[in-house]
């Protein structure tokens, strides 16, 4: 009797739950109480399944539809966070200033669950299926590189935040809102050894660990095939200074104890993790069980909250950036660059994202926005190579990086505006080039 | 010297795998149970810990006294659905599969799928050590050790020298003769699941002790249990510890001797073997 | 049925060929024909893991091995070295089933690797592979590799159409394969493993041979799959490839649509597919893993035969339904679109499939009319053939030794069956009768001495050439097939036995060996559905059906009423007049005394006497050592 009953339930929540998922998906929700602007890819969108694609409803009223993905869930989405919320504030204020060709922007906003796979399908549905008339790229750079064919294949135009990897980035028709220059294999190392010849001898050992995944076994090893590309392994020695450890890990890796004692056995004047996330925390906090301290740290892409979370532990910590909100950078910039980052710090505090400060990441987010809009009006369309075409005849003029100019030869990536941070007390600040800087490069402690 | 102080740290490291391995071994071995459900416990014991400790500023130590009754709560329920619906033991992999995605869903909505760290204040283990000589053990996976030998211990004398533990090592042998015996296997079989849910919360409140909480963790972690499992051999306790230990030994080992990368295809290349070769384990018991 | 099956891989087929040609036609979006693409390639993917998992009942979590090494295979082939895709795609196909078959060899060949312990292999391998790719910079290194576009043949306008047709094309060979499968020996020798593999052995199945089958062809599907996802996808990483995606998700596709029929993981693909889709577009991310999860318990706490047994119960209603509510929907506009009123029509249609009751299927078809086939069953009175051959020794065990540990099974033993005979093989618990049993039909080798079957040596032989030989046994406590019919497990017999054949053919033979024990009227019914003396008889049944010149009878009696003893002394004479010699290990001496020609007894592993049944009975040895034990058995 329980088991029939039991069968009953099942089959009851079986169908409620595909009728409910179903059912739901006429629904569009814009702009909600929080300036959410996401969109679900409401099947209302093509009313008409076997309406032509078209993107040229000019004049129409309309309004202008951008497509894209971020990782809302997963083991990205703390940082997905931060590209929503400046994607969010992006297109409200471009609203309020009358929108695109005199339309208004709509974000159709897809969540790609920190899951590589689930870009190109994604990107496909929205182009094909909601017929969004503009795309914009997802978050890390495995995503975009995913992206990247279904917006090749569909003729769209890609602007997007965080692509590392820059010779891989071979659409024409994409472009970095976070530039390192053509070859951040080369630059990262170079800045570094500049930044560290400043410091006059001070250090001379640089002990390296590198995460081995897409970005950072890049700026490390340069591209994986070629053992003569330019990377930190080839440049800093170049440079004068000598590599004592050469630690490659695996991303999950979670046994810092054995690597920290290796590290501390190496005794170099700079610790240089090429790591993601939270990886240079536990490395930290491992070398401090082995009651050691390197004299200098430099984390590649760290998550920026959980290091500034370790208090002195973590202070000096150089890391790179394309922008801080230091005192004396905001003093030197339009008043508006203030406003954001302070409706950013509100928002941010408001949706409970633990790291509310804009910085790089966001920087980064709102360049990219920046491009496709500059882009769209350049074009006076909402055609994808009307839009590349114009982006790389006229560049870019971008609120946090300046005027930027795109070359295809060089995979559209822009003369960077790169530098270095550093934990100072409780705040990243800019140390580094010493003409953006807006603190003074704090040399190795001990 | 770096040699022995990468095996010391790795072998405390797999002293928390071992702490992990536990109750999915003694499930497996006494009750033919597979339960992935386990992992779910030891990562909400996890977030409950950080939850609590950072709410009230206890030291998360403190808050076993809250997890382990309610994860022993949740073992035991999980364990009379078993049983309720006779889920044999292919099947109780597969449910609990199913209830551990719930569990990391579940968790994301709720924490969110950030890192989530103990703040220094009231976590002090995270950066301590116990320097002896020139070697030094780290204090997370010190703690992490020392509970792993405590419950190790305590689960040996009970399975050995109690009328419980004994009637319990019949039932896994065979259920009909221990049936016929007149044991309780339901009740035994429910409070040995209980244990189990007691040291998944022990064990996931010393993981944030020393790592970083993320809600897909339980994907890192069951390739390494279940490799210590199956090195220790099913069911058997000390061999899990043995095995834990010798796991995170080999590990730091490779680490520091080759790079870290290549620790994976060691280990794992090492549970092939085990499997093929030794397939009761690496430490076979008395008799067994 | 047969027709249905065909039917629907026709249908699949034709949809491959006209979706793209009526989507220039009617300008259908591009998005349905991705997402179809996205069915197709998790219907391969779980077909294909349907094959080593739910037909042989290994259970595997490495299926993201094998999808990997496709993914792999064509990145390094096509991505970097710049071959043709279709070619990079079979060598993929070639890699993959290569690593299946290095699995096999190892995996297979022991005992102690089967069930969880198997599983929990197949989940090392992924994380092998993953460590490889990722320190090997000739295959990764760790940041990926990116693939370029192929070119596609010219007839298909655009990438995503050839996709779709390829892919089209892979789950179409991993249906094709399966659904074969299922309908021939190849599947069913799977089938015979999943419920008791050292049965199969015995009657004649090599078993490894066929799992080895089995595994390369889930590598093979896998590989192929993989190479296509890779071509899809434009580019590939450790992190993205060697997850537990892979795995988890043809795991509870398979678990939902069922797996134990062919078709049961595409529909379980259609469904979790089109679930996930809905849930992803209509902003319930975040509950995806949460109803996957859900499904995957309810699922195997109350329907473990997964939706296709219940489709199966009521095929055309379930067909009928789905179609209706599905056109009915999406044509008369009520849904616009047509991925939502197929998630609507799958949800009602489910229903069905959780009603119980419904008409009863049956594995075997009614047997058909045809030409009996050449199988004689042994009905006739062949005593006579066999007097003429009386005396000439048919095996012969010589000095047998069998130690376990340090325990002496059997010390020493000897003993002849001549062809015709019964030897009743009789003494007390722990004298070694069933070893002796094991060893002669192959369960494992003697430690030393010499075993032989009319003058081969058997020594050595894994228990399907035994039987292949003519050796056939019967278990004490019946171990029949459970997942088939009573007559099937005969056919089963049958199509592995010294004179194979198809299976049609051995259906129809196996009402003679039913005939034979009595068991004809119980055809149709499931061996959960006989008591025990049928049972015992059906395992008498299945062992004829082998055609052995030897028949080893296990306590073939044990557990049943004087009424159905004497029936089963009726029934083996009547075997034994087929021509088929016995030996026969009973505890019963009042049945060993009225039906074997000579007894030998066996105490704590030596011979303790032997002769016609009158001589030993007085024996006072043999009355020490055993029946002054069980004076009670001597009563009648």
């Amino acid at each position: 009797m329980s088991r029939r009953a039991s069968i009953l339930a099942l089959m009851t929540a079986m169908a409620l739950t595909i009728a409910a998922c179903a059912g739901d998906t006429g629904t569009t929700t814009t702009a909600g109480a929080e300036g959410t602007t996401t969109a679900a890819p409401g099947t209302t969108a093509s009313p008409d399944t076997t309406a032509a694609p078209s993107t040229t409803a000019e004049g129409s009223g309309d309004p202008i539809v951008v497509g894209g993905t971020l990782s809302l869930t997963g083991a990205f989405a703390a940082t997905g966070a931060i590209h929503k919320l400046a994607g969010d504030m992006f297109v409200e204020r471009l609203n309020a200033a009358g929108g695109l060709l005199g339309r208004e922007v709509e974000w159709n906003l897809l969540d790609d669950e920190s899951d590589t796979a689930n870009i190109a399908p994604l990107y496909e549905q929205l182009i094909s299926q909601d017929q969004v008339d503009l795309i914009m790229g997802p978050y890390a750079t495995p995503n975009i590189l995913a992206a990247m064919p279904v917006a090749e294949r569909y003729g769209y135009t890609l602007p997007q935040h965080t692509a590392v990897l820059a010779p891989l980035m071979t659409y024409a028709c994409q472009f970095p809102g976070w530039s390192i220059g053509p070859e951040p294999n080369s630059f990262i190392p170079n800045q570094i050894a500049d930044a560290l010849d400043s410091l006059d001898g001070a250090v001379s050992t640089v002990a390296l660990l590198t995460n081995e995944s897409g970005s950072t076994a890049f700026i490390s090893y340069g591209i994986a095939d070629d053992p003569e590309d330019p990377s930190t392994l080839n440049i800093l020695p170049e440079r004068g200074y000598e590599i004592v450890a050469d630690i490659p890990y695996p991303p999950g890796y979670e046994d810092w104890g054995s690597t920290a004692a290796q590290v501390r056995d190496a005794n170099a004047d700079l610790v240089l993790i090429n790591g993601l996330g939270v990886e240079a925390n536990s490395l930290i906090e491992a070398m401090q069980q082995l009651d050691y301290r390197p004299p200098l740290m430099f984390a590649l892409f760290p998550a920026p909250g959980p290091l500034l979370g370790l208090g002195d532990a973590a202070q000096g910590t150089l890391s790179v950036s394309i922008f801080e909100p230091n005192e004396p950078i905001l003093e030197q910039m339009d008043p508006e660059v203030r406003e954001i980052v302070e409706e950013f710090a509100e928002r941010a505090a408001a949706e409970e994202i633990p790291y509310t400060v804009f910085e790089t990441q966001a920087a980064a987010s709102w360049n990219a926005w920046e491009i496709l809009a500059q882009g769209v009006e350049g074009a006076g369309s909402t055609d994808g190579q009307g839009i590349c075409d114009s982006l790389h005849s006229t560049g870019a003029e971008l609120t946090f990086s300046g005027a930027v100019t795109f070359d295809p030869a060089v995979n559209n990536f822009w003369d960077t505006t790169e530098g270095l941070k550093q934990i100072q007390g409780t705040e990243w600040v800019m140390v580094w080039p010493e003409d953006i800087a807006a603190g003074t490069l704090a040399g190795p402690t001990g | 010297m770096i040699e022995l102080q990468a095996a010391v740290s790795g072998a405390l490291n797999g002293s928390l795998f071992a702490l992990m391995a536990l109750g999915l071994s003694l499930a497996w071995g006494f009750l033919k149970v597979i339960n992935l459900a386990h992992f779910a416990m030891i990562l909400t014991a996890g977030y409950l810990t950080f939850e609590l400790a950072t709410s009230t500023g206890l030291s998360p130590i403190a808050t076993i006294v809250a997890t382990v009754p309610l994860m022993f709560v949740v073992g035991a329920l999980i364990q009379l659905g078993y049983e309720r619906f006779g889920v044999s033991e292919l099947n109780s992999l597969l449910i609990s599969y199913g209830l551990l995605i719930i569990t990391v869903q579940v968790v994301t909505n709720i924490w969110t799928a950030d890192f989530q760290r103990l703040p220094t204040e009231i976590n002090p283990y995270a950066s301590e050590s116990v320097a002896v000589g020139s070697l030094r053990f780290p204090m997370p996976t010190l703690l992490a050790a020392g509970f792993a030998v405590i419950l190790v211990v305590t689960s040996a004398l009970v399975l050995e020298r109690t009328y419980a533990g004994r009637a319990l090592q019949a039932f896994g042998q065979d259920r009909e003769i221990a049936s016929a015996f007149g044991i309780d296997h339901r009740l035994l079989g429910v409070l040995l699941a209980g244990a189990a849910g007691a040291s998944a919360a022990i064990a996931g409140m010393l993981f944030p002790i020393g790592g970083t909480l993320t809600p897909d963790l339980p994907f890192e972690w069951i390739g390494q249990v279940f490799a210590i499992v199956i090195l220790g051999g099913i069911g058997n306790v000390t061999g899990t510890l043995y095995a834990g230990l010798l796991v995170g030994a080999i590990s730091g080992l490779v680490a520091v001797i080759w790079t870290p990368s290549t620790s994976p295809f060691v280990v794992f290349s090492l549970v092939v073997l085990a499997l093929v070769f030794r397939p009761k384990g690496l430490f076979p018991q008395k008799g067994g | 049925m047969r027709q249905k099956g065909w039917l629907a891989l026709v249908g699949i087929a034709v949809a491959l060929v006209a979706l793209p040609a009526v989507r220039h036609a009617t300008e259908f979006p591009m998005f349905y024909l991705i997402f179809l693409s996205g069915i197709l390639f998790w219907a391969a993917q779980s077909t294909s893991w349907n094959i080593l998992s739910g037909y042989s009942g290994y259970f595997s979590f490495g299926q993201g091995a094998f999808f990997g090494v496709g993914v792999y295979a064509m990145a390094i082939l096509f991505g970097r070295q710049g071959m043709s895709w279709w070619v990079a795609a079979l060598a993929a196909g070639l890699a993959s089933m290569l690593l299946g078959l290095a699995i096999g060899t190892i995996a297979f060949r022991l005992r102690s690797l089967r069930g969880e312990i198997f599983a929990l292999l197949t989940l090392a391998i992924p994380f092998i592979l993953a460590s490889l790719a990722r320190l090997s910079k000739a295959i990764d290194g760790g940041q990926g590799i990116v693939i370029p576009v192929p070119e596609a043949p010219s007839f298909l306008s655009q990438f995503q159409e050839f996709v779709f047709v390829v892919s089209g094309l892979v789950a179409l060979f991993a249906l094709s394969v399966a659904y074969v499968m299922q309908r021939t020996r190849y599947g069913w020798a799977l089938f015979s493993i999943r419920d008791d593999e050292d049965v199969a052995e015995g009657l004649g199945v090599p078993t490894f041979f066929h799992k080895m089958i089995a595994i390369g062809i889930t590598g093979l599907i896998a590989g192929i799959s993989g190479a296509v996802a890779a071509l899809q996808l434009g580019f590939v990483s450790v992190e993205g490839t060697f997850n537990l995606d892979v795995p988890l998700f043809v795991i509870v596709m398979s678990v939902l649509g069922g797996r134990g029929h062919w078709a049961g993981p595409m529909v379980g693909a259609v469904y979790v597919y089109t679930l996930q889709n809905r849930l992803a577009s209509g902003g319930f991310e975040g509950w995806s893993l949460i109803v996957l999860g859900a499904i995957l318990v309810l699922v195997m706490l109350l329907a473990p035969q997964g939706l296709m047994a219940g489709f199966r119960r009521r095929p055309w209603l379930s067909a009928g339904i789905f179609i209706v509510v599905f056109l009915g929907l999406w044509l008369l506009g009520i849904m616009s679109d047509p991925v939502t009123a197929l998630a609507l029509a799958l949800g009602v249609t489910a229903i069905i499939a959780f009603i119980p009751g419904g008409e009863k299927r049956r594995m075997s078809p009614p047997v058909g009319a045809g030409e009996p086939p050449e199988h004689h069953a042994p009905v006739g009175d062949e005593m006579a053939d066999v007097m003429a051959e009386a005396r000439r020794p048919l095996l012969v065990a010589e000095d047998v030794v069998k130690t376990f540990g340090g325990v002496r099974a059997l010390r020493g033993v000897s003993m002849t069956v001549h062809v015709g005979e019964l030897v009743g093989l009789v003494g007390p618990n722990g004298s070694g009768k069933t070893t002796l049993v094991n060893l002669i039909s192959g369960a494992f080798p003697p430690t030393s001495g010499n075993i032989s079957l009319d003058g081969t040596g058997i020594v050595g032989y894994r228990p399907h050439r035994v039987a292949h030989l003519g050796i056939a046994r019967t278990y004490q406590i019946p171990r029949p097939f459970t997942s088939l019919t009573v007559r099937d497990n005969v056919a089963m017999a049958i199509m592995f036995g010294r004179d194979p054949l198809g299976l049609d053919a051995s259906r129809r033979a196996a009402t003679e060996y039913l005939d034979l024990v009595g068991l004809a009227g119980r055809a149709d019914a499931f061996p959960g559905e006989i008591n025990l003396h049928q049972r015992q008889l059906l395992e008498m049944a299945r062992a004829i059906a082998t055609r052995p010149s030897l028949l080893l009878l296990d306590e073939a009696l044990a557990g049943l009423n004087p009424v159905e003893i004497d029936n089963a002394v009726e029934v083996v004479r009547r075997i034994r007049r087929s021509g088929v010699s016995i030996v026969l290990v009973e505890h019963l001496l009042r049945v060993v005394n009225q039906l074997a020609t000579r007894i030998v007894v066996l105490d704590q592993g030596l011979e303790l006497a032997e002769g016609e049944p009158a001589v030993v009975m007085r024996d006072p040895a043999v009355i020490k050592a055993y029946l002054g034990r069980q004076a009670d058995a001597t009563g009648d």
